[in-house]
């Protein structure tokens, strides 16, 4: 079957280069004009390889790549127009896959193509994304769109609580240390702040648990650290 | 020895003075208002050194007591203040012996305090008492406090003009970066295209049939006249910015440039439908090269944005100003970037190659340059009007 590819650019002429090249070599495209409209087309369909612009309007490339970074291994080509070194790393950190620097040429472009969707293809077959909403008991999360709800009511999160509820949605069942949270969430110097993230974890448990002082979302497991313990059937 | 509470709040007030964060003139005025509720003087004078000639500079000066009306007659320590900062001690000065007591403006008893800034001298703090009593101990403890305080206050405004120059100097190299990555970002575009177009075209792994073809040498063709359309309006807009650009400006009849352009615009557009009212109006002082410049980018702009749709100008008189409207039935700016379209690259994505985001950026600056105003106006369904105002004086 064919690749499908989604190309993200807020320009016309790039998405109508990129579209024509890449047809003449079979793959399908879809296309989107901005960070947001990207996040959502590729939520609703299967997609294979993005290429992603990076200064568009509402969500940029950077800020639309760590979206689906949050839900899925999708490989992601970043095209960008500031060929710097801090904006290039910037976008591998992020979990892009590779980068083109514009200008560039169409056979560059493909041969990029090429090389990325071969890395990504796993021996067995088809390339598995993660799904777009998690779940824990009333708990629900849309990777997509950045958005928890308990039960039916949306719940509002800080940046930093939603990093540190990813961390426990992304590891359910493994007990997580104090040190390992404060280092992905807030970084290596805060590693040993244990009061920020007593702090935090408290605040998230308030938001989200029915009952803050018996937690089913988020439990302490004295001297180990804190885990998203797994539902049973 | 332990402090009095009356003391405490005393020096409590003084301190709360220093620290307010207002007009210093009126603060160090309050201040010294204050001070002589304990200690008495007549004049009081504050010398600053200025860092660039390494003389001292009077930055403060009252009359409050028997010297008020003396004027410049009366001792202001000006001496004195030279001493007391070369010698970065406290100094006190009498009257000598012998001198006429009728006379109290002849005996200045003089009190001298070094200011302080960083560690360093920078003043000198002088009191003056016409006709005694001489400085006491418990005197000089109150002036030395005062001097100290007011030290502290001095130094905390130096501080805060250096950090309003250095967030300002800060903000500037902002503007500057930006538009250096803004223009890199916008010189890189139409370049993206061309390389990207041609290389399509060069692939020899695939062949194109003759209509994208011409598609694609068509865009490569209307972006390479982008780019060099954007490099011109580029140093054209600088040249504005920096007033390289010489205007000349002369006796101009707005009515009789406005006619020349649409007689152009005609020969140009066959099938552009364009009404013009403008009766004779006044002089303004202007540059008809720049004005009639403004008037085109207009057309190019209503031919680009509202296709087919009839273009409507008139030219009034209201009060000591011209105002120009142009209208046109397009399908008018959505809202949300109407205050947005006279900034400096902004433009509205389309299809087609627009253009380089400059255009209406220079007309506000060469209106600017003629002291008026240029806006635009697009209630939703009724197309869009730019209005120009400009002075007749």
């Amino acid at each position: 079957m064919a690749k499908r590819i989604l190309i993200v650019d807020d320009e016309p002429r790039y998405l109508r280069l990129l579209e024509a090249n890449l047809r003449t070599e079979g793959y399908e495209v879809v296309t989107a004009q901005d960070g947001a409209q990207a996040v959502d087309v590729f939520s609703n369909q299967p997609i294979d390889l993005v290429l992603m612009d990076v200064m568009m309007p509402k969500l940029d490339g950077f800020g639309a790549t760590q979206r689906i970074r949050e839900f899925s291994a999708i490989p992601i080509i970043i095209l960008t127009a500031k060929g710097d070194e801090q904006d290039r790393v910037r976008g591998l950190d992020l979990g892009a896959d590779d980068y083109l620097v514009k200008p560039f040429s169409a056979t560059e472009l493909l041969a990029r193509v090429r090389a990325v969707l071969r890395r990504a293809q796993p021996p067995g077959g088809d390339v598995g994304g993660q799904s777009r909403f998690f779940t824990h008991d009333n708990l629900k999360i849309d990777f997509a769109r950045a958005e928890v709800w308990k039960g039916e009511l949306p719940i509002s999160l800080s940046a930093t609580e939603y990093r540190l509820l990813l961390q426990f949605a992304h590891h359910v069942g493994k007990i997580m240390s104090s040190e390992e949270l404060l280092t992905s969430v807030w970084g290596p110097e805060y590693r040993t702040d244990k009061e920020i993230l007593w702090v935090s974890i408290a605040r998230l448990r308030q938001k989200l648990e029915d009952d803050a002082h018996s937690p089913k979302h988020i439990v302490t497991r004295s001297g180990l650290g804190y885990l998203m313990p797994p539902i049973e059937e | 020895m332990t402090m009095d509470t009356q003391t405490f709040s005393y020096i409590f007030e003084l301190i709360k003075i220093i620290m307010k964060s207002g007009d210093m003139r009126k603060d160090i005025e309050k201040f010294f208002i204050l001070l002589r509720e304990q200690f008495v003087f007549d004049n009081v004078a504050v010398y600053i050194e200025d860092e660039l000639t390494n003389t001292l500079e009077i930055v403060h000066a009252r009359a409050v007591g028997r010297a008020k009306h003396a004027e410049a007659d009366a001792a202001w320590g000006e001496t004195f203040a030279g001493h007391v900062f070369s010698k970065g001690k406290l100094q006190i000065q009498e009257p000598e012996s012998g001198v006429a007591i009728d006379n109290r403006l002849q005996q200045a008893y003089l009190l001298g305090i070094p200011l302080r800034a960083n560690g360093k001298v920078n003043g000198a703090l002088v009191f003056v008492r016409f006709g005694g009593p001489a400085y006491e101990d418990g005197h000089i403890s109150v002036a030395s406090v005062g001097a100290q305080l007011l030290s502290i206050m001095l130094e905390r405004t130096s501080w805060k003009e250096t950090h309003g120059e250095l967030n300002k100097l800060k903000q500037q190299m902002q503007l500057q970066n930006d538009f250096v990555s803004t223009i890199s970002h916008e010189l890189r575009t139409p370049l993206g295209f061309i390389k990207g177009y041609s290389t399509s075209l060069l692939r020899k792994d695939t062949s194109w049939d003759q209509e994208t073809q011409n598609e694609f040498l068509t865009i490569i063709d209307e972006e390479a006249d982008r780019l060099s359309l954007l490099i011109e309006n580029v140093l054209e807009s600088a040249r504005l910015q920096s007033r390289t650009l010489p205007l000349r400006f002369q006796a101009l009849r707005v009515d009789a440039v406005l006619r020349d352009v649409v007689t152009r615009i005609r020969s140009r557009y066959k099938d552009l439908d364009v009404s013009l009212d403008a009766n004779p109006t006044p002089p303004i002082q202007g540059d008809g090269v720049r004005i009639a410049q403004v008037f085109e980018n207009l057309f190019t702009n209503a031919i680009k944005y509202a296709p087919g749709a009839p273009v409507i100008i008139i030219l009034q008189q209201v009060g000591q100003n011209l105002l120009v409207s142009f209208m046109d039935r397009g399908p008018g700016i959505p809202q949300e970037s109407l205050h947005l379209i006279f900034e400096r690259f902004y433009r509205v994505r389309s299809d087609k190659a627009a253009g380089t985001g400059l255009g209406l950026y220079i007309c506000k600056q060469i209106i600017e340059a003629h002291r008026g105003k240029i806006w635009a106006e697009s209630p939703p369904q009724q197309g869009t009007t730019f209005f120009i105002e400009l002075p007749i004086n």
